[in-house]
């Protein structure tokens, strides 16, 4: 093949570029068509979105000055959120030293807890709150175990690859002068693994707060269900004020946890995730 | 002694965050009704529940396996759809590329679209569209925004500056350094994220069914709501296949793009 040839023809990288890029844009053609999605169609029927807008504003916040109950619904959000990271991540931490590779000497039992982590990661949120719904009725209560069972499901296996990723040096050297397995696990395990957990327990409170939200909806209690209520009845100029209410509280949480997490780690050993 | 080691004075520093923790768990504990003695009844109650569900019944199998193609697809399309938004919220939000003023309002909207929790947006726009798998889509795309946009955000401001100096000093207009100087060099970095993204929006496509966006979401909880639990739980199982079947392939496929980002 001559030079010149090479110079009109397209290049193979270009080729190669464009066979990807035609074969994703007809994929994503036929997803379209098969959904019988329309992109635009956001736009041509925007005015669904304005006449709900219009329907929203300005928003009724009498109806949280009135009502006691909103603001106790927050306060039940919070707990659940609360409580939910605690248990979870103690449960979720107990199950990751018990499952991590480096320290649990029994392979079945690791083997099995990461399978039962991996089991309590796919069930759907919505059945779990189902059926803790039925088992004790709904409310805070069903929404906070729920919160509990996939946090230990999340979490449980950050911790095991926290735990995984320690270093091993430093617990050889204890063991070397007799130091028991307990005892390696206080004096080289915890101490490296110490900042990445505090930062991901409040990374785990940021998580569960917006889940805890979400959960009202189906019957978990706490502001979504204040929300789910004020939707059903089409009080939209309430939701309005519900939905200010919500944004405040998350942006609230988020702040909260970045100055906790500075306060307790220092500015310097932030990057230590 | 093993005490001998112990001496009170070195653990005083921690004694009131403990007690502070204490309290608020045991306050926390009474405005959630958290009664424990009634989670050990209740829990009872629950397992028999469970096993109400079993077996599933096999025979369901293939009327799920349509909506559970839709639940997908929705995912797949709103993941597709909201990168492309995101990318565009992402250029204006990066302090490299445009005025710090339109960055921080840029900012400030994803920021806003974040501390919005995806199931009350969804709620909006099912309001706003009616039921059906426009509202799921449009909503799984407008949740991307928050994350990715933000993600990709950092990435482009922590991009290299030379090499976008040397593309304009060369006469490439502000296009033309997004096209050639930004967008490859963020490509492994967004795909990762769009494939983390996916992930998250099979999970809430199921959701989005449940409130009545169509696809295997609303079967499952249409079978609950009609005291089919056999069938719901062939739902479940389809889900969870579903579920653990896309988080290993974008793990598989996030691995080999850092593999070969690395290599590069």
């Amino acid at each position: 093949m001559s030079v010149t040839e090479n110079f009109l023809l397209p290049s193979k990288k270009y080729k190669q570029r464009a066979t990807i890029s035609s074969i994703a844009a007809v994929i994503v053609l036929l997803a379209c068509i098969y959904t019988s999605f329309n992109p635009f169609a956001f736009f041509s029927e925007f005015h669904f979105v304005v006449d709900l807008l219009k329907e929203m504003f300005p928003p009724n916040y009498h109806v949280i000055a009135d009502n006691l109950s909103i603001l106790s619904s927050i306060l039940q959000t919070l707990s659940m959120a609360f409580l939910g990271t605690l248990y979870g991540c103690l449960i979720g931490l107990i199950f990751a030293f018990l499952a991590a590779s480096n320290i649990m000497p029994v392979r079945f039992v690791s083997i099995a807890i990461n399978l039962f982590l991996s089991l309590v990661r796919v069930i759907p949120a919505l059945v779990i709150v189902l059926i803790f719904v039925i088992a004790v009725g709904p409310g805070a209560f069903a929404g906070m175990l729920t919160l509990v069972v996939s946090t230990i499901g999340t979490f449980g296996k950050l911790f095991r690859e926290i735990i995984e990723n320690s270093e091993n040096q430093p617990g050889e050297a204890i063991y070397s002068v007799g130091a028991s397995r307990l005892q390696v696990i206080k004096y080289s395990i915890i101490p490296q693994i110490l900042p990445s957990l505090i930062a991901n327990l409040l990374y785990a409170f940021d998580v569960n707060m917006r889940a805890a939200i979400g959960l009202g909806i189906f019957g978990g209690g706490g502001i979504g269900f204040e929300f789910q209520m004020a939707k059903s009845v089409l009080h939209y100029k309430d939701v309005t004020a519900l939905i200010s209410l919500i944004i405040i509280l998350v942006f609230a949480v988020e702040k909260l946890s970045d100055y906790l997490r500075k306060k307790i780690l220092g500015e310097g050993k932030l990057k230590s995730r | 002694m093993m005490l001998k080691g112990y001496s009170l004075k070195r653990y005083r520093k921690y004694l009131l965050p403990f007690i502070a923790l204490l309290v608020v768990t045991e306050g926390a504990s009474i405005v959630c009704h958290a009664d424990f003695t009634s989670l050990w009844t209740g829990i009872v109650k629950g397992l028999e529940f469970i096993t109400f569900m079993f077996p599933p019944d096999w025979s369901a199998f293939p009327e799920m396996i349509q909506p559970a193609f839709q639940s997908v697809l929705i995912a797949f399309l709103g993941s597709v759809f909201g990168t492309l938004l995101a990318i565009v919220f992402a250029v204006f939000a990066s302090s490299n590329l445009v005025h710090p003023l339109i960055r921080n309002i840029t900012r400030f909207l994803i920021g806003f679209e974040r501390s919005l929790p995806e199931i009350i947006q969804l709620l909006l726009l099912i309001a706003a569209f009616g039921l059906g798998q426009m509202a799921g889509i449009i909503a799984l795309a407008l949740g991307c925004v928050g994350m990715l946009g933000k993600l990709i955000a950092d990435a482009i401001e922590e991009l290299d500056p030379v090499m976008l100096e040397s593309i304009s000093s060369v006469g490439a207009n502000k296009m033309q350094i997004i096209v050639f100087g930004v967008l490859p060099q963020i490509i492994p970095n967004l795909i990762s994220y769009a494939l983390f993204r996916f992930e998250i929006n099979i999970r809430l496509s199921v959701i989005l069914g449940a409130v009545g966006a169509g696809g295997i979401g609303y079967q499952l909880d249409y079978s609950f709501g009609m005291l089919q639990y056999h069938k719901a739980f062939t739902a479940m199982i389809v889900i969870m296949v579903m579920i653990f079947a896309t988080e290993h392939l974008s793990q598989l496929l996030r691995n080999k793009i850092k593999m070969e980002g690395a290599l590069k």
